[in-house]
């Protein structure tokens, strides 16, 4: 028994730095520039809905407000560099270090808010918060902070010649995401938020501290969300308060993880890599003025798995649930 | 030596309904007691400010020598209270030995540990070959014994049994009883709560009665039945006079 959980663990550790591998070659043979964007937005989101399941899928806290912390870490690091000259490696961390810090302020009245209630106080509070930056001046306001480029730079990570490095970045970012998933699954605090999820009062009868794996799961999802949203600013190195806070970000973050398996560990990564290119080709090609085809696209997605798999794309695969009965 | 568990005095009122009026019981280290009374009685309500789910309005709580009187149930656990519940609260997206794991990993921190304490929780259950199975695909005796399995995995000095027997058939109630005779044989104190006094009476070692929220009579299973207070408090004084 205990075998075979070990040898799960790990069969799933080796296919992930397989995928890498190849996901890491493929730009030496596709150097079409607008395939590799859409490469570049698959891996970010695949990042963003792994740590957006962290808090939603495990611990089972839905949050609709995620773009708050993706704006949070998109403006931290623009602001830092603009205003103060601080290298955007340094505001990554910051921003997550200021969203993971403002997750748990905002978890300390919301998480006493049960089910529906609490994904509606996140809808708010983002929308709050992007009511805000639009009205602050300092920060921009509604026009947004253009970010200068000026060649290419590792330490500003600017560059102009390449996408490659980003893609690069991304896929690290995707990598890390999923790798914190991995390894927090098999903690004592993966076990605490899939036992909050399940029944918090039959988890605080086994001796786990409810209210604290909330805090944490928040924590931890808000600070890789935050990294993410700086890596987003650099890319596309001009941001607004529409761009980086929308409600759409939201959206994005939770859509690929309910498509893949929500709560699950390859959930997000493979719904990321069937939505992210489909939104961005429907976009491009049926798009044009009829704006709004990728969300019929989306709604459709979603409506179908709903009713087919609704535990996600992943019970296709799944072994664990599937060897169980 | 003081009692694992005592009651000082417990009064809980909800709104104008007294459910516990002046309670104070003891449960002594080792023994299996019986909490049973009528529908209504108070007995689930004492049960929940015993496993810390609310403060009592009144009174106080005694666990090992500690007040515990307002100490939420999750830090209870930590001292040595293990709970089942009545309507069932497996994880049911987990598995078995997932659930029980929640239950280990109070006293087991590093992973390795608490997944063997699970495995070691489930043989003594009687619940090991059902380990990999979701916990929604388990049947009703099923999901009652890993309620049991979870608590035990938390090491409880006093383990809180909410009618765990209620409900079964016949024989399955019976290896719930030998179930519950083992773990008192391993050394954890018991306190039951049950409605079904033929399964209950042989298998505590103390019986305690409540009634419209009161300790109506507490004793030998043996004699309590036959106590009039009893009898009537169950089936109306007419039966009482006649016994």
């Amino acid at each position: 028994m205990d075998k075979d959980f070990s040898s799960r663990r790990r069969r799933d550790l080796i296919i992930a730095a397989v995928l890498a591998a190849i996901a890491a070659l493929v730009p030496l043979f596709v150097k079409d520039v607008y395939v590799q964007n859409i490469m570049i937005l698959t891996l970010m989101y695949a990042a963003l809905s792994q740590s957006w399941n962290i808090l939603s899928g495990y611990c089972g806290q839905i949050s609709l407000g995620h773009a708050l912390y993706f704006g949070l870490g998109a403006y931290t690091t623009a602001l830092l560099f603009m205003k103060f000259g601080v290298p955007p490696w340094f505001g990554m961390i910051a921003g997550g270090l200021i969203s993971a810090a403002i997750a748990m302020a905002l978890g300390y009245p919301c998480f006493r808010l049960g089910g529906h209630y609490f994904a509606i106080a996140t809808i708010v509070i983002a929308e709050i918060a992007l009511l805000l930056i639009q009205n602050w001046d300092w920060a921009g306001a509604a026009l947004g902070i253009d970010i200068p480029v000026r060649g290419d730079s590792w330490l500003k990570f600017q560059f102009t010649r390449s996408k490659l490095p980003y893609f690069y970045f991304a896929l690290v970012l995707a990598c890390v995401a999923w790798f914190v998933t991995w390894w927090l699954e098999d903690s004592k605090w993966g076990f605490w938020w899939r036992a909050v999820k399940d029944n918090p009062q039959a988890a605080e009868s086994l001796g786990v501290d409810v209210f604290n794996s909330k805090m944490g799961a928040a924590a931890v999802s808000a600070f890789l969300v935050a990294v993410g949203g700086s890596f987003y600013a650099q890319f596309v190195s001009y941001i607004d308060p529409e761009s980086v806070m929308g409600f759409q970000f939201s959206l994005l973050m939770a859509l690929p993880a309910v498509l893949g398996g929500i709560g699950t560990l390859w959930g997000p990564a493979l719904g990321a890599v069937i939505l992210i290119p489909l939104t961005e080709l429907t976009r491009s090609y049926i798009g044009g003025s009829g704006r709004g085809v990728d969300l019929i696209v989306y709604g459709s997605l979603i409506i179908l798995i709903s009713l087919a798999l609704p535990r996600g794309l992943v019970s296709l695969f799944s072994s664990r649930k599937g060897a169980a009965r | 030596m003081t009692a694992l568990l005592e009651t000082r005095g417990v009064w809980q009122r909800f709104g104008g309904l007294v459910a516990n009026s002046d309670v104070s019981i003891s449960v002594g280290r080792g023994e299996i007691v019986g909490l049973i009374g009528p529908n209504g009685a108070g007995k689930s309500t004492l049960f929940n400010l015993i496993a810390g789910v609310l403060p009592p309005t009144q009174g106080s709580i005694w666990f090992d020598g500690e007040d515990v009187t307002r100490m939420p149930a999750a830090e209870r656990c930590q001292r040595g209270v293990g709970r089942t519940f009545q309507v069932v609260k497996s994880f049911e997206t987990m598995t078995v030995v997932d659930n029980v794991i929640v239950g280990a990993l109070v006293r087991n921190t590093v992973m390795r540990e608490a997944r063997r304490k699970a495995h070691e929780v489930l043989e003594f259950t009687g619940l090991a070959a059902r380990a990999g199975v979701l916990a929604s695909d388990l049947v009703p005796a099923e999901k009652r014994r890993l309620e049991v399995a979870r608590a035990l995995a938390t090491e409880p000095k006093l383990l809180l049994l909410d009618e765990v027997l209620t409900g079964l058939t016949p024989t399955e109630a019976q290896t719930g009883v030998a179930l519950v005779r083992k773990v008192r044989d391993a050394g954890i104190t018991v306190l039951m709560v049950e409605h079904v006094m033929e399964i209950v009476m042989p298998l505590v070692d103390r019986a305690i009665v409540l009634d419209l929220g009161k300790v109506l009579v507490e004793g030998k299973p043996a004699d309590v039945v036959r106590d009039p207070k009893v009898i009537s408090a169950y089936l109306g004084d007419r039966h009482a006079q006649s016994a």
